[in-house]
């Protein structure tokens, strides 16, 4: 019965492919969420009882966050370094103005635009290695072999990278800021004539501490998003090596998408 | 090769002449990678005048970059906009409680900068991953160097297509999912800043200069997608994990090459169009 159904499939009018198309995407993404939920409780449930390998953590931190740190460098400068220069007209256009870059700038940087641009990059440098990492440990059964083992994949494997990845991006969310600022004061005095005294003034006594905190908790969640689909799909692959290629497309995507979201969800909650 | 040969001696005579040594390595693959990519980026361009092209080639992969991106990047298109709009309201709400300028200045920046740069940066991370992970497992299963017996040049068969693709989908796109950023800018003024219609789609504020510069901006991008992953394509080795570290690279390499093609184009937009 059930086995005849899909033979009429092709003779479907337009609509109804339509129709199919949309509930199989919406299906797939809901599987994709509730994967991600289902090791997100997995996890938590080694966290809570500190199960996890400690010599793997290090090792995963080691490789995420102090090799990550010259792209870090490099898109945090000119970031600070962009965001002056789109303000440049503005300040022009108002007199008076100039005391006012280094809050507006600061503004942007540590509320928005440093921790969404650290996040893409960290997503596209650490998400997407160790999706390929875990992706080809699982198209060669090296996590079933850990199994065979009687070693839990998720403490040693999952839980040193998911804290990693999110202890990465905190960290380089607190460089990036500092350099984006560092990258924003100097474009200023370059191309406006805003000594960085003048900058770093109105920097400091218009902003306050929950700026920076909003961006920080950002860069936490943002980390919790990466970490969560990079180790997902890892786990997830499957189909050989062409599978690994698909996986790390597959995270980057998602990573990209939740991360928007949640950016967009936690603007509106803290304000 | 003899570097090869020294590189344990050197690592023997202690910490600083490893550095030295790791830096001026680093230093050399960073020159080889830029010598490559200028290659490539001449390479194509000779072949995009000169070559022959397969029919619907171009059409397929307008297809693959295009339309199969246009869901996702509105999503985070859409997205951003409500983000950028309510931050820039509460940043104005702090100094002056007028949102008349919020739109226009909110357009202004879309059309100079946020829409090319924001919606490229998305791009490569779908489109740029997509090529290189495409070519890569070309390159590890012996599919180019077959492509190259066959005396096709690989640039001319392979990447002449996407790179004329790209720079057409990448200019579509960004237009329209800019539109959407605006549109959906619009439902966070009006809802939490009580921004009418009449003063948020206004175009005062735009003249040649920042239309010029961000269709600037979207050719720069739609160019250097292609071209940056293409190269990490082409240069993968070592198997299917290979294919894993170029889609990183590709990944990691566009967003860079985006934001320092911004700080550039930017920077002259800015000598040039302001007086």
């Amino acid at each position: 019965m059930s086995a005849a159904q899909p033979l009429e499939a092709p003779k479907n009018s337009g609509l109804t492919n339509l129709l199919e198309s949309i509930g199989g995407s919406a299906l797939a993404i809901f599987e994709v969420v509730g994967g991600m939920t289902v090791l997100f409780a997995r996890i938590l449930s080694r966290l809570v009882r500190f199960q996890f390998d400690l010599p793997e953590f290090k090792r995963s931190l080691y490789k995420m966050a102090v090799k990550s740190l010259p792209i870090v460098f490099v898109v945090a400068l000119f970031t600070g370094a962009i965001v002056v220069i789109q303000a440049a007209p503005l300040v022009k256009r108002i007199s008076g103005a100039e005391s006012l870059l280094g809050w507006g700038a600061g503004f942007g940087v540590l509320r928005e635009i440093g921790p969404l641009l650290t996040a893409l990059t960290i997503s596209g440098r650490v998400g997407a290695n160790n999706t390929a990492e875990l992706g080809t440990m699982v198209v060669t059964e090296q996590i079933d072999a850990l199994r065979a083992l009687a070693i839990d994949p998720i403490s040693f494997l999952i839980v040193p990278r998911f804290l990693g990845i999110i202890i990465t991006l905190f960290a380089m969310v607190l460089y990036a800021d500092a350099l984006a600022l560092v990258g924003a004061a100097y474009t200023g005095q370059g191309f406006l004539g805003v000594t960085p005294r003048t900058f770093y003034d109105g920097l400091t006594t218009l902003l306050h501490f929950s700026d920076v905190a909003n961006g920080l908790i950002k860069s936490i969640v943002f980390g919790l998003m990466i970490a969560l689909s990079s180790c997902h799909f890892g786990l997830a692959t499957k189909g050989g090596a062409p599978g690994v290629g698909r996986a790390v497309n597959a995270m980057v995507v998602a990573a990209a998408a939740g991360i928007f979201i949640v950016d967009f969800l936690v603007s509106f909650v803290m304000g | 090769m003899s570097d090869q040969a020294e590189n344990p001696r050197i690592a023997d005579q202690g910490i600083i002449h490893a550095e030295v040594y790791d830096l001026g390595a680093q230093a050399l693959s960073l020159i080889d990678a830029g010598r490559g990519l200028y290659s490539l980026f001449v390479r194509t361009l000779y072949y995009t005048f000169r070559g022959r092209r397969e029919k619907g080639a171009v059409a397929k992969e307008m297809f693959e970059i295009g339309n199969r991106s246009l869901f996702f990047l509105c999503v985070t298109m859409g997205c951003i906009g409500m983000i950028m709009v309510y931050q820039s309201g509460l940043q104005t709400q702090r100094i002056v409680p007028d949102f008349s300028l919020l739109g226009p200045t909110y357009l202004e920046l879309l059309v100079r900068d946020f829409a090319a740069s924001i919606g490229a940066l998305m791009l490569s991370t779908r489109v740029g991953a997509g090529i290189a992970a495409e070519i890569g497992s070309m390159v590890v299963t012996e599919q180019v160097d077959a492509l190259r017996m066959s005396a096709a040049d690989p640039v001319d068969y392979l990447i002449v297509p996407k790179f004329l693709a790209s720079l057409l989908m990448t200019t579509v796109l960004i237009v329209i999912a800019g539109t959407i950023a605006f549109i959906t800018g619009f439902a966070t003024a009006s809802v939490f800043f009580d921004v009418s219609a009449d003063a948020y789609f206004s175009m005062k504020l735009i003249d040649a200069g920042d239309v010029i510069t961000g269709a600037t901006k979207c050719v720069a991008y739609g160019a250097a997608i292609p071209i940056v992953s293409g190269y990490c394509g082409l240069s993968t080795h070592g198997g299917s994990e290979g294919v894993g570290w170029a889609t990183t690279r590709a990944v990691v390499n566009c967003s860079l090459a985006i934001i320092i093609l911004n700080f550039f184009i930017s920077g002259a937009a800015l000598i040039i169009f302001q007086p």
